[in-house]
């Protein structure tokens, strides 16, 4: 076979390109093989914020990051429980809100979005609906202004609207095929019970029944400002963006007067059984764990997060240790915690192959009842402690994560001091609060256990470990 | 229409002894660095009867170096406060993490110990093949539309192992795999001299040079493997598969057409990149338009050159550009490839309008300097893109040269599709 004339070409560019080479004199000495020191743990410095309250209500939040030229844009807006009981309207409203206005049909929109580099688009969250977008810095005026004539023009054609539940009733099929979506929906059920929380994913049948009608009726209710954040990051100068938001959003005003976004607190869940949700002949088992954590903000919240990071919320766990680089059982064996509004919630996940499930459970409940019993050591502690601080900085070092944060924050109500708080009071959580807020999160008899799995071959042995329901 | 802001992050390099390259490109933003070391080996050099081991061998770098125990890479790393992955591809393997600048020199060290003395155990290594088992499992096996297109296209458009063979590997390959194999690849490919050290974030170039000699100028240098060419001829007829899900709800297939040599030939490459954002980019692209917002009747299609999802700039030849589609059955997959036919028709014969033109090298130019924002991510792109085409310089220039697509080029390449012999891969629901 010929040699590749382009990969010599290639080589050959290279070191064309090369800036003159900076060489040791040989022969190397040997590499030193002790552990480089990696510096005093330090609370990061805060992102400079700027914060504004807009005229109908917005409330403005903007960080200058000139890191890449680019703007990150967010609009984030809390629903009622009404709108979280009954979901499928809401879905269909972020999508259709770009499918025309009075100055654009749906193509010509996302023609005048992508002119400028930019996206525009929103997502609903288990409580919100975050309105997204990024576009090159030199064109934010030009994206605010499309934002808010989507928000004050959206026109629901009818045609579009039919068309857009359509595709939505498709992906939603599609998602419920997914055996992780499964598993999440049978755990916020069990978890959240009648809280508007344990509402489903909404079914294609009410997906299909929305109107153009119900959309025009629910846009003003959602698309409030009185109770909306705007987040903006990037490469921007702060007081000119905020007097850019200001005159572009003036054209958004309240049409008529809507109640607070109220939700009921989040109640512990009721433990009980262990839920088997039958998936014949699936060759793993998405095992979940969950139970209900401390929220953000919340004084025992650092201890709390310290004791989750160390069970399964990074590699390094006792979860990671033993379930993957002990026993091989699953690729991905890891914890989380969700804030919402009303309340916040661990989650405790594994997919192993169906073989083993029995054991990866009994694992699984061995490290929760070991971390809630004997609690952790020092040094594992420490490990969290530079962890957290470590993730925090970097969940705010990118733009799209600075302003994920940051929208997420406010739309919670947590005071931004809590930007410099985090992780001071990371810093300094002790051993003995962080093996409390185990005892009191992670104790396996505070948790509820959903499985979703082959019922032929996993009944067997999750029975042998207690309690099984199946569900049909 | 708006330029397109330049933004000056200038890499420097150098070369140590051994071969090992090593780029900084310091940007103080924010106190933290990215570390990547990429090497220029993936799945397409695997030997035959070792589908995955490329994948495998990549999760046997974290398992250990003569001074780094099983599990310690990721303690060090997660106790400095960093983060850290790793990823394999047709033509590269990628290793990389982000940490407080104060610890940059920790992940050199760590780099460097398991290039220069990892150690692979038996335990190790079947503990490894049951995650990697449990990783398919996850990501093809248990769930619908597992491996769609990425491991089933290029088994159809392609004929040669290196091109057309699964990169994940099949269970009796992964199970075979044996120690003394993993000495050799090692030995073979994760050389110095065949991998790129990146250091991007808050540091600078001297100290980077002075901490990448102190680490790695002394791991020994060796010969820097033959790999590839693996050059097919394209098709000389359709090929067509239909393959079954039982898990899919609903039906969808991949289109694979040919481009040019994606290093040898860049700026050509470049109009078919531009054409796959005409094709299927935003909403306001020509396929989404008509298939999904005009005729109603597919769910979702989306177009992208390379094989693996997002790597158009981190493959060599040959490599496809896909148009993959999925929809509800209202229409047949002849019916929506005549419309895409249409559609790629009416571009090789009007070709683009020049604001349409426009619009896909912005959104293209956002979503480029948005792929950098990261410093993790920025440190292995721009290692990937010095390992595959030699010059990482070439990240921030791609706004400029994608610019430079004129609209006849743009017609060129869309017939040059209409004209191929195209793979469709078909994937049908169980039971229709």
């Amino acid at each position: 076979m010929a040699p590749n004339p382009a990969k010599r070409a290639t080589a050959k560019t290279a070191a064309a390109q090369r800036a003159p080479a900076k060489r040791a004199a040989p022969p190397a000495p040997a590499r030193p093989t002790t552990r480089p020191p990696i510096g005093r743990l330090v609370a990061p410095t805060a992102p400079r914020l700027l914060e504004a309250s807009l005229p109908g209500g917005i409330h403005a939040l903007v960080v200058r990051r000139p890191s890449v030229p680019l703007v990150e844009v967010r609009l984030a807006l809390p629903l009622a429980a009404d709108q979280i009981r009954k979901p499928a309207p809401v879905s269909i409203l972020s999508r259709s809100l770009f499918a025309g206005t009075d100055r654009h049909d749906r193509v010509a929109l996302a023609g005048a979005i992508e002119d400028l580099g930019a996206s525009l688009d929103a997502h609903v969250g288990e409580d919100r609906v975050i309105l997204s977008g990024a576009v090159l810095a030199e064109h934010l005026k030009e994206l605010l202004a499309l934002l808010v004539e989507v928000i004050t023009s959206a026109s629901y054609p009818p045609d579009e609207v039919k068309a857009d539940r359509n595709r939505a009733a498709d992906e939603t099929l599609i998602a419920l095929s997914q055996p992780d979506v499964v598993a999440a929906q049978a755990l916020r059920r069990r978890l959240f019970g009648t809280h508007p929380y344990a509402t489903p994913i909404p079914p294609p049948a009410a997906l299909r029944r929305v109107d153009a009608a119900a959309l025009h009726a629910l846009h003003p209710v959602v698309l409030n400002p009185a109770g909306a954040h705007l987040v903006l990051v990037g490469d921007l100068q702060p007081h000119r963006a905020v007097g850019l938001a200001e005159e572009a959003l003036a054209a958004w005003t309240v049409t008529h007067e809507v109640p607070p976004a109220d939700l009921p607190p989040v109640a512990a869940p009721r433990p009980g059984p262990l839920e088997l949700v039958p998936r014949p002949a699936s060759v793993q088992s998405n095992l979940r764990m969950g139970g209900s954590f401390a929220r953000l903000g919340e004084p025992d919240w650092p201890a709390a997060s310290l004791a989750e990071q160390i069970l399964g919320g990074m590699f390094s766990s006792r979860i990671v240790a033993n379930i993957r680089e002990r026993n091989g059982y699953s690729y991905s064996p890891r914890s989380f915690v969700r804030h919402g509004r009303a309340g916040s919630s661990f989650t405790m996940a594994a997919d192993v192959a169906t073989g083993v499930t029995g054991p990866a459970l009994v694992e699984i409940f061995y490290e929760l009842g070991r971390i809630a019993t004997l609690g952790i050591n020092e040094e594992e502690l420490e490990m969290a402690r530079r962890h957290s601080v470590g993730r925090f900085s970097f969940d705010t070092a990118s733009l799209p994560g600075l302003a994920t944060t940051l929208a997420n924050l406010a739309i919670r109500g947590v005071d931004l001091g809590y930007l410099t708080a985090y992780p001071k009071a990371v810093i300094a959580a002790t051993k003995q609060m962080v093996d409390e807020a185990a005892a009191r999160y992670l104790a396996p008899s505070r948790l509820v256990t959903v499985v979703v799995g082959d019922p032929e071959v996993v009944t067997g042995p999750l029975s042998a470990l207690g309690e099984v329901a199946l569900r049909s | 229409m708006p330029t397109r802001p330049k933004r000056a992050h200038p890499a420097e390099r150098t070369v140590l002894d051994n071969g090992l390259k090593v780029l900084v490109v310091p940007d103080r933003t924010v106190p933290l660095v990215g570390v990547a070391v990429v090497y220029n080996v993936g799945f397409r050099s695997e030997p035959e009867g070792r589908t995955g081991f490329a994948h495998l061998f990549e999760h046997m770098m974290f398992q250990g170096s003569a001074h780094v125990g099983k599990m310690e890479h990721g303690r060090l790393v997660e106790s400095a406060g960093g983060r850290m992955n790793g990823h394999t591809l047709p033509d590269l393997t990628a290793y990389y993490e982000a940490l407080p600048a104060s610890a940059l020199e920790l992940a050199l060290f760590l780099e460097a110990d398991r290039m220069a003395s990892l150690s692979v155990s038996e335990e190790n290594l079947r503990n490894q093949v049951d995650v990697v088992k449990e990783e398919i499992r996850v990501n093809v096996l248990n769930r619908p539309y597992g491996g769609f297109p990425w491991i089933l296209l290029p088994a159809l458009a392609f004929t040669s192992y290196p091109n057309a063979h699964n990169g994940y590997g099949d269970f009796t390959h992964l199970e075979e795999a044996t120690v003394g194999e993993s000495e050799d690849f090692y030995a073979t490919f994760y050389s110095p001299a065949n991998a790129v050290l990146a250091v991007v974030g808050d540091c600078a170039a001297d100290e980077v040079f002075a901490l990448a000699e102190r680490y790695f100028g002394s791991i020994r240098r060796r010969r820097v493997p033959k790999r590839g060419p693996w050059p097919e001829p394209r098709p000389s007829a359709d090929l067509h598969r239909v393959i079954r899900d039982p898990l899919a709800p609903q039906p969808a297939f991949a289109v694979g057409y040919r481009t040019t040599d994606p290093v040898g030939d860049l700026d050509r490459y470049l109009i078919y990149d531009v054409l796959a954002s005409l094709l299927a980019g935003g909403d306001s692209s020509r396929l989404r338009a008509r298939l999904i917002y005009r005729d109603n009747n597919v769910t979702d299609v989306s177009c992208q050159l390379g094989t693996f999802g997002d790597d158009a700039f981190f493959v060599r030849d040959p490599t496809l550009l896909q148009v993959i589609v999925f929809h509800p059955g209202t229409a047949t997959t002849g019916a929506l490839l005549e419309a895409i036919d249409e559609e790629i028709g009416r571009l090789a014969e009007d070709g683009p309008d020049r604001q349409e033109l426009a619009r896909v090298v912005n959104t293209s130019s956002a979503d480029l300097w948005r792929s950098l924002d990261s410093l993790m991510d920025r440190a292995h792109i721009l290692a990937s893109v010095e390992t595959i085409h030699g010059r990482a310089e070439l990240v921030e220039e791609l706004a400029s040269r994608l610019a430079a697509v004129k609209v006849a080029d743009v017609a060129e390449a869309a017939a040059d599709l209409l004209s191929q012999h195209r793979a469709v891969l078909e994937l049908q629901p169980a039971g229709n």
